[in-house]
């Protein structure tokens, strides 16, 4: 028997040293974009770069200050739109499971978090761009909450039908009526992992370039003004990249980085949203 | 104090009733034997009802404890001792209640000189001394106190012992006092059996306080232990 | 009687076509401890759930027949209004984990939306924590949040919850199954001490536990109620063979 054993220790570290380096492998991309882009991007990024609209042509300087504004304008409409349509329908189908509404709304949902961003720019060109006349920030805003809504509705049912149903019916025993219920206590406990749900979708939404394409477009003005066409970062990049201008090359990285760090912050609080959750419970 | 705490002190002081009312049947025999007085006699007689009933009522108390609260270790030992003393208690107030009856059976007075002459008085006032000693024991979980009574039973032995020859020639001595005499000696063996039974007693009180058996060895003097 | 507080009158529990609670009939004094025990499956908390109207909310659960409270068909009064008036206490403590241990304990007005005084919450809260025998080990941390608690301590901490109600009576749902010997000999002890003021129905799968605490115990079998009696009585000589049966432990 101990040869044998021998052998298979062997087989076992072996295994073990392989899934090891290609865990590691992964993380690799991930470093060399980031580093990349911090390195290409950070140069650029001073007060002036974040306050200042875009130089015209030819000049030095400028900034994407249009674009900031932009983004959050659009991103705050669309969670406007998204965020309580997206609660309750995740609500619907955690306390409803096994009704033939929550199936196929269920599956609808998965079938939207499927379809390609650019699909749905389109989609929303045919619907709002054409009949209002022109591009638009609302435009913007609603393809951008098409996107929000299926993240949206899937953790928030995740988050609901994790709670134990305990929880529910000491509520309920009380002499609790339903609604309340809910509202009560299934939201306030399952909060953390609804928020989560939130910034999950921010940080998809806030870097989608194709559907604003159509929708939105970009404007190298300051503006609020949401029924004009509006300028996002995404969007800027795309623009500013595919430019001939080297200044506009070095005003897409320092977006890039803008956008890199957005993201990467609400993905590490959307971690640490889940970690304390989980104590929480 | 749990339930079953309470339960069991509960018992405690049932038992310590029927103890004293026991204890009581014995010394008013006894008065009634060396007075000669019917009507105590008859007393004792009703109030044996009584004694019955706590024997009857301590069972049932034994057994709800044991249904309702399974008790184990030293409360376990305790109820298994509490029944068998209920029972032992019960005897030696049969035996105090027969002793009554003789008085009131007998046609005349037991003559002062054979009550002298057999040690009955002696071993009444030890049967009854005994008896008292196998409470105190109880009472205060004195293990000492209760070795003490298998000696003390010895003397009983021995006076029982001698019983048959001191009543024959008392009989020699004077035909005519035969009934008593006879009488005499029905008294002396029924009060060697208290004696037994307060042995036992004694036993049980070790058992459940230390664990260990005592039973069926010749004068309790050695023990097999069984911890 | 004038003493009775809950009578069940040819109750009938189903879920969907299983028949799962047959004809029971049964009445409750006033402050007693009442155990239902029985073996899994045999509809004892099914028939405690119908009492204060929780079973209908299983999808698919109904019921035939009458409850009455104080004389009245709890079928007939408003569900919330009834689950208010009777408490509840279940297997798993399950304080409400985002409310403060004073907030738990007066959640049944909190969540229901009724406003009352400071003084009166305070006064509710040390009331309830004390019936609860639980006063004196938080009565420093009210405001912190219940995790610390251990098992044994939140599960009174539920029964103090449900002691804020103000409830005649208490159900109880395997309320030490899931608490280890000490936790449970704690909650036992406190049966003893809600009698005086509440009546106590427990359901317990541990018969040990019905004979220690409850004054009759009710025997369910298969959904039927098949002896009800004293509980020294049950423990000594029950009258039904399969009530010996089950005892005995020579169910197969």
């Amino acid at each position: 028997m101990e040869p044998k054993l021998g052998i298979r220790n062997v087989k076992s570290m072996i295994f073990k040293g392989v899934i090891i380096f290609f865990a590691f492998l992964i993380t690799v991309p991930l470093i060399i974009v980031l580093l990349y882009i911090i390195k290409q991007g950070i140069t650029q990024v001073n007060w002036s770069f974040l306050t200042h609209v875009p130089a015209p042509t030819g000049e030095k300087g400028g900034g994407i200050a249009n674009a900031l504004l932009g983004s959050f304008i659009m991103v705050m409409m669309a969670s406007v739109v998204a965020v309580p349509v997206g609660i309750l329908a995740g609500i619907y189908l955690s306390e409803n499971p096994g009704t033939k509404l929550a199936y196929y709304s269920g599956l609808c949902v998965d079938i939207l978090q499927g379809v390609p961003s650019i699909v749905v720019g389109i989609v929303v060109y045919f619907w709002v761009v054409k009949p209002l006349g022109g591009f638009s920030a609302i435009a913007g805003s609603i393809a951008l909450a098409i996107m929000m809504l299926p993240i949206i509705i899937r953790s928030t049912e995740q988050t609901l039908k994790l709670l134990p149903d305990s929880l529910k019916e000491a509520a309920l025993s009380l002499g609790v009526p339903y609604h309340r219920v809910i509202i009560k206590v299934i939201i306030p406990c399952g909060f953390a992992g609804i928020l989560s749900g939130i910034t999950l979708s921010i940080a998809r939404i806030i870097g989608e370039t194709a559907p604003l394409l159509f929708t939105a477009l970009g404007n190298n003005f300051l503006t609020m003004k949401i029924t004009g066409p509006m300028d996002s970062l995404p969007h800027v990049i795309f623009s500013y990249a595919t430019s001939p201008y080297d200044d506009w090359h070095d005003l897409a990285w320092g977006a890039s980085f803008i956008l890199l760090m957005f993201v990467l912050t609400l993905n590490i609080v959307t971690k640490l949203l889940t970690r304390k959750w989980k104590i929480q419970l | 104090m749990t339930p079953l705490e309470n339960e069991i002190t509960a018992l405690k002081k049932e038992l310590i009733s029927m103890w004293i009312l026991v204890q009581s049947q014995l010394n008013k025999a006894k008065e009634a034997m060396i007075q000669f007085d019917k009507d105590l006699a008859r007393e004792v007689l009703i109030k044996e009802k009584r004694v019955n009933s706590f024997e009857l009522k301590i069972d049932r108390d034994c057994e709800n404890i044991f249904a309702l609260h399974c008790p184990v270790a030293i409360d376990l030992r305790f109820l298994l001792a509490a029944l068998k003393i209920n029972t032992n208690l019960e005897r030696t107030g049969d035996i105090a209640a027969s002793i009554a009856l003789y008085v009131v059976e007998s046609p005349v007075n037991f003559d002062a000189d054979i009550l002298e002459k057999t040690s009955l008085i002696r071993m009444y006032d030890e049967a009854v001394n005994i008896l008292m000693d196998t409470r105190t024991a109880f009472e205060k979980e004195d293990t000492v106190l209760a070795r003490s009574i298998f000696k003390r039973d010895d003397v009983l032995d021995a006076i029982n012992d001698s019983a048959p020859i001191s009543i024959a020639e008392a009989i020699k001595a004077d035909i005519k006092t035969l009934p008593e005499a006879l009488y005499v000696l029905s008294i002396i063996r029924k009060l060697e059996r208290v004696g037994d039974q307060s042995k036992n007693i004694a036993e049980e009180i070790i058992f459940y306080v230390e664990a260990k058996i005592l039973k069926h060895f010749e004068s309790g003097k050695k023990g097999k232990s069984e911890a | 009687m004038e003493n009775t507080i809950v009578k069940a009158e040819n109750y009938n529990s189903y879920f969907g076509d299983n028949h799962v609670v047959k004809d029971v009939n049964i009445s409750i004094h006033k402050n007693e401890v009442i155990a239902v025990m029985g073996p899994s499956g045999c509809g004892k908390t099914t028939f405690l759930r119908g009492i204060n109207r929780m079973h209908e909310l299983i999808p698919g659960a109904t019921s035939k027949g009458k409850i009455l409270l104080d004389g009245e068909n709890v079928y007939d009064m408003n569900a919330i209004y009834v689950r208010a008036k009777i408490g509840m206490v279940f297997q798993r403590p399950n304080p409400f984990p985002n409310l403060s241990i004073y907030e738990n304990v007066v959640a049944g007005y909190l969540l229901n939306g009724i406003k009352l005084s400071k003084a009166d919450k305070d006064a509710i809260v040390e009331k309830s924590l004390t019936s609860a025998a639980l006063w004196k080990e938080v009565k420093d941390s009210l405001h912190k949040k219940g995790t610390f608690l251990s098992g044994g301590q939140q599960q009174r901490l539920c029964i103090a919850r449900a002691i804020a109600m103000q409830p005649e009576l208490i159900l109880f749902d395997e309320p030490t199954s899931a608490l280890d010997p000490i936790s449970t000999s704690s909650v036992e002890a406190l049966f003893h001490e809600l009698k005086a003021n509440y009546t106590l129905i427990i359901v317990t799968h541990n018969m040990q536990q019905a004979a220690r605490v409850s004054d009759r115990t009710a025997f369910f079998y298969m959904g039927e109620l098949v002896e009800f009696d004293d509980t020294k009585q049950m423990f000594t000589a029950p009258r039904d063979q399969r009530t010996q049966n089950y005892i005995t432990g020579r169910f197969s």
